[in-house]
């Protein structure tokens, strides 16, 4: 901008301010993680007990039966029973590529969730679960499976609410005359520390191995199973929590610039850091509720995106959007396939993914842990 | 600012200073009838760490239109009763008024328009580049997710000038010295378009080169927009030069306030700064320190 003439900034001006801030570093990041998506879901749509060709699924993918058809739309998104369709279509539509998309869904809702918090702490190695989040769904998934098993139809919603309530707690443990990013850190170590071990308490009160598995299969994260029900059930609050992130990155950057000046400039800190950990416990949430407690993409992706865009939440909200996805249906690829077939919980594999990421970082980079 | 706020602020502070006066707590030291931009009244501050007060002032005045530097040694609360003044720290008794209104019935965003505060550290994302940090300046005068306006465009602009910082507006914070920085965050208070700017210690640590540029910009604020300053300075010899008017501040009171030629004397640097010097004025002040006392 330095380089053009008054007249030229005028008339781009408008344009400059609405889009200046994309560049190349994010715009490679997005298609890259596309790329990602794509080979993914059709590793995903092609491989599987009923197997077929790349060619098969390709076109299974693009039948215009249910492309174009608003009615079988209106069956995957709001329910209902759907018109016939070919085999195929059928195991690509209604049983592979719902996966997929629940998959896309947590991994963005965990990315978003992760770079929020990791503005709010001030603390780069923040993650979606800092302030008690999974630890608080942990239980309540514990507690469903094991004590109150007549209430496993809701154990989505249970865990989900878990782990709002927990971070309630956190905050209202941190609360004294306000609250700062040490005090909730501090705090979302006490409950989820208490939490940890009374969910590690209540496995004792296990007898039957298929309850065990499900409950490792909730608290580590496993997209097994997964269809439209879960779509329907992420997608809204996903778009409610993705677009308040995406108009929140102003109020992030200007906390990067720390509590003393956020406040001299007049943001009501206490409010803005309430609000904004809201949205993110929201898409924390969400995603736990169709996936279960899937670690490190909250940790890794933000992390990875700004070491590619840099710390303007501008582009990492976006860089973010896109690359969750891309880690976890890749991670899901490995997940569902790699022992056929036997499939892991999709947690088992980002947290493989996740370590090594970290380890490279630590070794290749001096400044890791700043903002 | 449209004529009539400014008309209304003014009724304001009359009747703010009404109020002092009946107090019977107003007292400007030169006999002249300054009118103040910002008041402390009675206040007693404390951090939640310290038992004792760590300031007590019967009443300090920031004179409108002038620039106001707090003097004092290490530990004497100029920066303490800065921040309360910047409503940083709510004192434990009394109140500041800005424009002779209490500084608890402005909202956030209200107050961040009338007044600035550089504070004494101030840390970013080392990847922010200096005209995104401007930007954030204009943060009082937008709402949740409004866009950019001209408004905000022409002040970031005019703050870029002014700090003279347009030949790095596009580095990045991290790749800058330490007074290059200070004058991209001096800017960015600048965006803030206040009509009060509170400065903790914006020269300490910075080259006589950039020591300079930053006094110079302040003043030159302060002459063409009017704007009131008050500015922690450490160096009292550079704040008697400086400023239009002096607080000097020790163990967390006031010692003593007024015009620089009378507030700076060989007793006060001997009773506040305990150094031994010689005070010339040529007619520059001119301070010689000998030995500590």
């Amino acid at each position: 901008m330095s380089g053009t003439t008054p007249t030229e900034q005028s008339s781009g001006s408008v344009l400059n301010r609405l889009f200046g801030w994309i560049d190349g570093s994010l715009v490679s990041l997005c298609l890259a993680s596309l790329v990602v998506v794509v080979a993914g879901g059709l590793v995903q749509v092609s491989f599987g007990a009923f197997s077929m060709t790349i060619g098969e699924a390709w076109r299974a993918v693009f039948d215009p039966a249910v492309i174009f058809d608003p009615q079988v739309w209106q069956v995957f998104l709001l329910g209902g029973e759907l018109p016939d369709l070919s085999r195929r279509t059928l195991i690509v539509w209604n049983i592979r590529l719902p996966r997929v998309f629940v998959a896309a869904l947590v991994g963005a809702n965990l990315a978003i969730s992760g770079a929020i918090f990791q503005a709010v702490t001030r603390n780069e190695l923040a993650s979606p679960f800092i302030l008690g989040v999974s630890s608080g769904a942990g239980l309540l998934i514990l507690l469903t499976l094991v004590v109150f098993s007549g209430l496993a139809a809701y154990l989505p919603l249970l865990a989900a609410l878990g782990g709002m309530f927990a971070f309630v707690l956190v905050y209202l443990i941190a609360w004294k005359n306000g609250t700062s990013p040490v005090r909730l850190v501090l705090a979302g170590v006490i409950v989820g520390t208490v939490f940890q071990s009374l969910q590690t308490g209540l496995f004792f009160f296990v007898d039957d191995i298929g309850v065990v598995q499900s409950a490792i299969a909730w608290t580590t994260g496993s997209l097994t199973g997964t269809d439209w029900e879960q779509v329907r059930m992420a997608l809204p609050w996903s778009i409610i929590a993705i677009g308040l992130a995406l108009g929140s990155s102003r109020q992030l950057n200007v906390l990067l610039l720390g509590e003393q000046t956020a406040r001299s400039l007049g943001m009501s800190i206490e409010k803005v850091r309430f609000a904004l950990s809201g949205v993110a416990v929201l898409a924390a949430a969400a995603s736990i509720a169709v996936a279960g407690i899937v670690g490190f993409v909250g940790l890794v992706v933000p992390h990875l995106v700004r070491n590619v865009v840099g710390s303007d939440y501008k582009r990492l909200v976006v860089g973010c959007l896109f690359a969750g996805p891309a880690l976890m249906v890749a991670a899901d690829v490995g997940a569902r396939l790699a022992l056929n077939p036997i499939q892991l919980p999709v947690g088992v594999v980002t947290g493989l993914v996740g370590g090594p990421y970290f380890l490279y970082l630590m070794r290749k980079q001096q400044n890791i842990g700043e903002v | 600012m449209s004529e009539q706020q400014s008309g209304d602020s003014q009724q304001m502070v009359q009747h703010g200073e009404t109020d002092a006066t009946a107090d019977g707590r107003a007292s400007v030291e030169d006999g002249s009838t300054r009118e103040s931009a910002l008041t402390g009244d009675a206040l007693e501050l404390s951090y939640p760490t310290s038992e004792e007060p760590v300031v007590e002032c019967d009443r300090i005045d920031i004179p409108r239109g002038e620039i106001t530097a707090l003097v004092g040694p290490n530990g004497s609360g100029k920066s303490t009763l800065l921040k309360s003044l910047a409503k940083q720290l709510s004192p434990d008794t009394g109140n500041v008024y800005l424009d002779g209104k209490s500084i608890t019935e402005y909202d956030d965003k209200a107050f961040a328009r009338e007044l600035g505060l550089l504070s004494q550290q101030h840390d970013s994302p080392t990847s922010l580049t200096v005209e995104d940090l401007v930007y954030h300046g204009r943060y009082p005068h937008r709402s949740f997710f409004e866009q950019v306006s001209d408004d905000d465009h022409d002040a970031v602009e005019r703050a870029i000038d002014l700090a003279g910082v347009e030949h790095i507006r596009d580095k990045q914070i991290g790749n800058l010295s330490g007074g290059q920085s200070q004058l991209a965050w001096i800017a960015m208070v600048l965006a803030q378009d206040t009509d009060v700017l509170l400065l903790d210690e914006p020269t300490t640590y910075l080259d006589l080169h950039h020591q300079l540029r930053v006094l110079e910009t302040v003043r030159q604020l302060n002459e063409e927009r009017g704007v009131t300053v008050a500015v922690v300075l450490h160096d009292i010899a550079q704040a008697a030069r400086f400023a239009d008017y002096l607080v000097a501040m020790q163990d967390g009171e006031l010692y003593d306030w007024g015009p620089p030629r009378e507030v700076v004397t060989e007793e006060l640097l001997a009773d506040v700064f305990r150094v031994e010097a010689a005070v010339n004025y040529t007619p520059d002040p001119e301070i010689v320190p000998k030995h500590s006392l």
